[in-house]
């Protein structure tokens, strides 16, 4: 290893020492399942902001975005629009759930309902799904990163790196519980801000903070007249094929819905809400998560033009196709600039190191909320009826939490070659589909009932898994040069009948349709009574949850 | 959850109905400006590129400019949200709250009063104090 690999992998391992400390402090801290599941519930605003900005930008909005925005210019902009608009929407719900809500989406959802274990059952199903799905698409990024970082090659070298990333989140997750998964995500989102607010001044500096001169630059080096233009990357235009053309269009705008509407349902978010005292401090942390989120997609923009500027659109396509080192290449050269190659390797190692806890925390965020889900949820309410003893349930979060973290090991080793990047979108679109519906119509529909709820939840989280099933995603795309497969499934099978490859357009509308058509149809009457209880209480905060002295 | 109390008595409450209406009216309106500003901008993204592509001031064109005041509008509603929301929501809700917590709290203490009363009563069983008061009547 080089000297500059050699302090890369100190910084990890200097980060993973800080953070097993802290869980070890969490673990010795946590006594009963309000720790265990909420953190005591005795975060502040400002904190808990921190933690949400920390679980939602993930490896994926840190080098994916600029790297889309190196490589296609102004359209990597567009996905961060969406990224950040959607947190008006969880703003506007943040309070009520924290209202009505103890632990997780399913307090919520089953709080007015008259069969409590169906709808329990299927908000667990939906939030294990959608963090399974969206586990696997960050593990597999982070083998393929971490072993670029340390100049490993190869596919054992990315299995290794899944296991020992997936050992660690389980062990942060199954000792350190909401305590330790909160101070991981605060830790991170710090490094991460840190790391952006440096290359962004340092960028801005090599241009004498002059923007227009930074996009000029980049224009210039990519060579292309259309790199500030919408249409570089996406809904890509296809002369003589109207058709094609329509469905690309209409495949971003699926897209873009998908981002705006799947943040207030994300599973890992939504658990978030009840680390608070209260529904104010709720409501300050989703401002604070909103300022965060707001700043740092505006710094993606200097870290995507200025990658392109300084390091160029060819070495950052040689590097990685999809442009992900682009972040990682412009901070050696930043810091080269700065102190030659050695000011390179430092940079180069701390942004990676930032890069790596960035995907420590957003993978046991994941784990956290689907371990909840099973014990809290599945054991504690569906197979133990709502009286299983605290202790036996928070043993059984635990255990949950090694079995989700095995599964997505294992998932992510056998999909490690795949470009499982579509799965971030996809997790967006089931957490629009599904659990969207089933939370606004239980908060603000009367006649909402059991059915409707398990009739949205399976009928938008099936649409969408169908629809991606059939979708080019998974079988018969190719590229129109070279006849290479691009789809999942190799170039020989061919069963795509959905043409769009983000489902959100049709199965977003298709989970409220199930909603409202599942409570119309059963004979079901909805309870008047619980409906007000739940009213009063998400919007007064009367018999919330408070944090237990 | 049999046993959690239920505070349904309190949403006939005139100020809880203010409430309801005054949240709904305000979350109304900022899904609705949000999403439409939103949508306008990816369907002009999508559909209208000769417009977008106009460049404004040396490089910064017209989807630069209005991706960046996409940001500003979302910082923008957030702080009008929390502005509107301390001023008239906060009060109203605290004073509802206060209340049904009072209200509780005083049912809680009369179910009290009331299962010790029970308890006292299953101590001394009616059929048996009358017989001991007939057989020392039968003393008497």
């Amino acid at each position: 290893m080089s000297e500059g690999r050699l302090l890369t992998f100190g910084l990890f391992v200097a980060f993973i020492l800080i953070t097993l400390a802290i869980t070890f402090w969490a673990r010795a801290t946590t006594r009963n399942a309000e720790d265990f599941y909420a953190g005591g519930r005795a975060f502040s605003g400002p904190q808990n902001g921190l933690a949400l900005a920390g679980d939602y930008m993930s490896a994926a909005s840190f080098l994916g975005i600029a790297g889309l925005i190196a490589l296609s210019g102004y359209d990597g902009f567009l996905y961060s629009i969406g990224f950040l608009v959607a947190w008006l929407l969880t703003l506007l719900l943040v309070e009520l759930m924290r209202n009505a809500g103890r632990f997780t989406m399913a307090d919520v959802l089953s709080h007015r309902v008259r069969r409590q274990p169906r709808v329990r059952t299927a908000a667990v199903i939906s939030t294990v799904t959608v963090s399974v799905f969206y586990l696997v698409a960050q593990m597999v990024g982070a083998g393929a990163l971490v072993s670029l970082l340390l100049g490993l090659s190869g596919g054992t070298a990315k299995a290794v790196t899944i296991v020992v990333v997936g050992a660690i989140m389980i062990f942060y997750v199954a000792f350190g519980g909401m305590k330790g998964t909160t101070w991981v995500q605060i830790i991170k989102a710090i490094l991460l801000m840190t790391g952006t607010v440096v290359l962004t001044a340092l960028v801005l500096a090599r241009f004498g903070f002059n923007v227009s001169d930074i996009l000029a630059a980049a224009a210039r080096a990519s060579g292309r007249t259309d790199y500030l233009h919408p249409g570089g990357g996406f809904a890509k235009e296809v002369a003589g094929d109207p058709v094609r053309t329509l469905i690309n269009k209409l495949d971003f705008i699926s897209l873009a819905l998908a981002l705006v509407l799947g943040t207030a349902g994300l599973p890992h978010i939504v658990s978030r809400f009840f680390t608070v005292p209260d529904a104010r401090a709720a409501r300050t942390s989703v401002n604070w998560a909103i300022g965060l989120v707001g700043v740092f997609y505006l710094m993606t923009l200097a870290l995507g033009f200025g990658a392109t500027a300084l390091v160029g659109q060819a070495r950052i396509a040689a590097a990685d196709p999809s442009g992900n080192t682009a972040a990682l290449q412009l901070a050696y050269v930043l810091g080269e600039g700065l102190g030659g190659p050695v000011g390179g390797d430092l940079l180069l190692a701390f942004v990676g190191a930032v890069a790596f806890a960035t995907i420590l925390a957003v993978v046991s965020g994941l784990v956290m909320a689907s371990s909840t889900s099973l014990a809290h949820d599945y054991f504690g309410h569906v197979l133990m009826f709502g009286r299983p003893r605290e202790s036996q349930e928070v043993a059984v979060a635990r255990l949950s939490a090694l079995v989700i973290g095995l599964l997505a090991v294992v998932l992510a080793v056998v999909a490690r070659h795949q470009n499982v990047a579509f799965l971030v979108a996809l997790a967006f679109a089931m957490a629009a589909s599904a659990n969207l519906p089933a939370i606004v119509l239980t908060l603000f529909w009367k006649r909402f009932n059991s059915a409707g709820v398990v009739a949205g939840v399976y009928g938008g989280l099936g649409a969408c898994l169908l629809l991606v099933a059939l979708s080019p995603v998974v079988s018969g795309k190719t590229d129109p040069v070279t006849g290479a497969g691009l789809s999942l499934l190799p170039p020989g099978i061919d069963f795509h009948v959905f043409p769009m490859e983000n489902p959100g357009l049709v199965s977003i509308p298709f989970g409220f349709l199930c909603a409202w058509l599942g409570t119309l149809l059963s004979r079901e009457k909805a309870d008047r009574e619980r409906y007000d209880d739940l009213a009063v209480r998400s919007l007064t905060g009367s018999g919330s949850h408070a944090q237990r002295q | 959850m049999g046993s959690t109390p239920s505070y349904a008595g309190l949403a006939q409450d005139r100020r809880f109905r203010l409430l309801k209406t005054r949240f709904r009216r305000l979350a109304l309106g900022i899904v609705v400006s949000f999403l439409s500003w939103y949508f306008l901008y990816i369907l002009l993204s999508v559909f209208a590129r000769d417009l977008m592509s106009r460049p404004l001031a040396g490089t910064v064109n017209v989807a630069l400019l209005l991706g960046v005041l996409q940001f500003v509008s979302t910082f923008a509603l957030a702080w009008r949200y929390t502005r509107y929301a301390r001023r008239m929501l906060d009060p109203l809700s605290r004073q509802l709250r206060e209340e049904a917590e009072r209200q509780q709290a005083e049912t809680e203490r009369i179910e009290q009063i009331m299962a010790q009363r029970r308890r006292i009563e299953a101590w001394t069983p009616a059929p048996r104090r009358a017989r001991h008061r007939r057989t020392s009547g039968g003393v008497r």
